[in-house]
């Protein structure tokens, strides 16, 4: 375990409300500001206060920016994590290492997105990083590789491809009770999702992340100050981000091939935490594509490839009763997609017990960054209970 | 080198690669020193330390190591659309280390599956390829 370990706290989340792409309006830096002053009214912070300024991927609202308009006396800290939804958990612990080491005390963590003032997502983090040698044999980035990768797991690691459906159909079950989800009123039936459209095989339409405007924002603060404050604190056990020796940026030569980057940043997790994966109460799992949430959840040692079809089931991923409630917004699917950023205030609404999902008693949050970024990261938050451990 | 710029975006030390290719020769990047196999190309060899890597002529044959069917592409790859739905895939080189290039597949055979036995032929450079001539795959007869 570090010294680390549950010296920071997310003490104020906010968001916008998702638009669908391209409609929001307000531009993007206007969204940016928005959440970051709703997560300062929910802490009970000044925005003006706020010394630290973290985000990831291709965020384009700086601190800088946003200062003359925030008010912000003095910025101490700014940093952008790598990569694009790997940095999620990063970008966390960035803002808590920044006040772990007294360089900042009240740091926002955030991503904002509008295609109006920016464009597609999928352009804007990849242009300059896609190499030559998927582009030019009409391969994407992210979605043609996740879904090889997706197409080997089921094939030769023999995970059931009825794992991707559960993963879809969880985060539907879920956006059913929460009314600002942008799946809300919209079930998915098993019929609805087998006879959905592939996009690329083994992916239907109903695998792929939705793409929205809006923005999102948690403040961390350390442990001392969230306790003088008046939301329960969700303590910041442990978040780990990199890429293990065979890992990295190697153009899908990485090893083991079909894991999503996650198996050594678990392992650090679990022991950085003390706590295990049969301890977490519930998880948030950033899902691009259903079948790299499977592989990050065998990564984080949930399961594994052969006991994956078992585990990854509708009935044990929804809330109350589910073995490992996931996703209990709607997620990146269902709920909506600020590039993953709304995963980290579901998983703090969950140790608050706000969630329109909520997992009763609550101790163990967990937030998985993006699986299969070439960096990736991965968060557990816990109660204050936790700490004693 | 070849007249088309190069596009931006990964590592960039993969030169030779596709000017072997517009040359007719499927090359692979190798370190003189170690003789280990590497994909993607690096400025500098991270198993023993050398500088000097070289690029040795391999038969185009291989195995699928994974594939997916497109049916949609982003705008990323909007010059694609016109090819839909067709086949990518990852091949698994054995005679170079088994390091795995990424290709397009053409025929889309029925027994479509990881292990599957392929050869390549190389494809002049055009508009959908990004000007880069390009190794394109088929079964195996």
């Amino acid at each position: 375990m570090s010294g680390f370990r549950g010296a920071t706290a997310v003490v104020g989340i906010g968001a916008t409300p998702y638009y669908k792409r391209g409609t929001s309006p307000d531009p993007e830096m206007k969204l940016a500001l928005r959440a970051i002053v709703a997560a300062a009214e929910d802490a009970g912070i000044d925005p003006s206060d706020i010394d630290g300024f973290v985000s990831y991927g291709s965020e384009r609202n700086t601190g800088q920016k946003l200062m003359p308009a925030l008010g912000t006396k003095s910025m101490r800290f700014a940093g952008l994590s790598w990569t694009h939804g790997g940095g999620i958990p990063a970008a966390v612990g960035l803002a808590a290492m920044a006040i772990h080491s007294g360089q900042a005390e009240i740091v926002a963590v955030y991503r904002a997105m509008a295609e109006g003032s920016n464009q597609r997502l999928q352009v804007a983090v990849t242009q300059d990083d896609t190499p030559a040698q998927f582009l030019a044999n009409g391969i994407d980035m992210v979605l043609q590789r996740s879904a090889m990768r997706t197409q080997r797991m089921i094939e030769v690691d023999g995970v059931p491809a009825s794992t991707l459906e559960a993963i879809a159909a969880a985060a539907y079950h879920h956006a059913q009770n929460n009314p600002g989800a942008a799946g809300h009123g919209t079930p998915l039936t098993h019929e609805k999702y087998a006879g959905s459209r592939f996009i690329s095989e083994p992916y239907h339409l109903y695998d792929c992340s939705r793409e929205n405007d809006g923005a999102a924002c948690v403040i961390l603060v350390s442990a001392e100050r969230a306790r003088t404050l008046g939301q329960k604190p969700a303590y910041l056990l442990s978040c780990p981000m990199g890429a293990s020796a065979r890992q990295g940026s190697r153009e899908d030569n990485h090893e083991p091939y079909t894991s999503v980057g996650m198996i050594e940043l678990a392992e650090r997790m679990w022991a950085e935490s003390g706590y295990g994966p049969e301890d977490v109460d519930v998880a948030q799992i950033y899902e691009n594509f259903t079948g790299m949430a499977v592989g990050s959840i065998i990564d984080h040692g949930f399961c594994t490839a052969a006991t994956a079809g078992d585990f990854i089931c509708l009935d044990n991923l929804v809330a109350p009763n589910g073995g490992l409630p996931i996703n209990t917004s709607g997620g990146n699917i269902a709920d909506g997609f600020i590039h993953g950023m709304g995963l980290v205030l579901e998983a703090v609404r969950q140790i608050r017990g706000t969630s329109t999902n909520q997992v009763p008693g609550a101790k163990l949050s967990m937030m998985a960054g993006g699986p299969g970024d070439s960096c990736t990261s991965t968060c557990l938050f816990g109660s204050e209970e936790t700490l004693t451990r | 080198m070849a007249a088309t710029a190069r596009m931006r975006g990964g590592i960039g030390a993969d030169g030779p690669f596709w000017d072997a290719l517009e040359n007719g020769e499927f090359r692979i990047a190798r370190c003189r020193n170690c003789h280990t196999w590497m994909m993607p190309a690096h400025f500098r060899c991270g198993t023993c330390g050398s500088w000097e890597i070289g690029w040795e002529e391999v038969a185009p044959k291989g195995v699928v190591y994974a594939w997916t069917r497109n049916h949609m592409v982003s705008d990323v790859l909007k010059e694609r659309r016109g090819d839909l739905p067709y086949v990518t895939v990852l091949v698994e080189l054995p005679h170079a280390g088994g390091v795995r290039v990424p290709g397009m597949l053409v025929g889309d055979p029925p027994d479509l599956a990881c292990g599957m036995p392929v050869n390549g032929t190389i494809h002049p450079a055009e508009e959908r390829s990004r000007g880069y001539a390009t190794m394109v795959w088929e079964a195996a007869a």
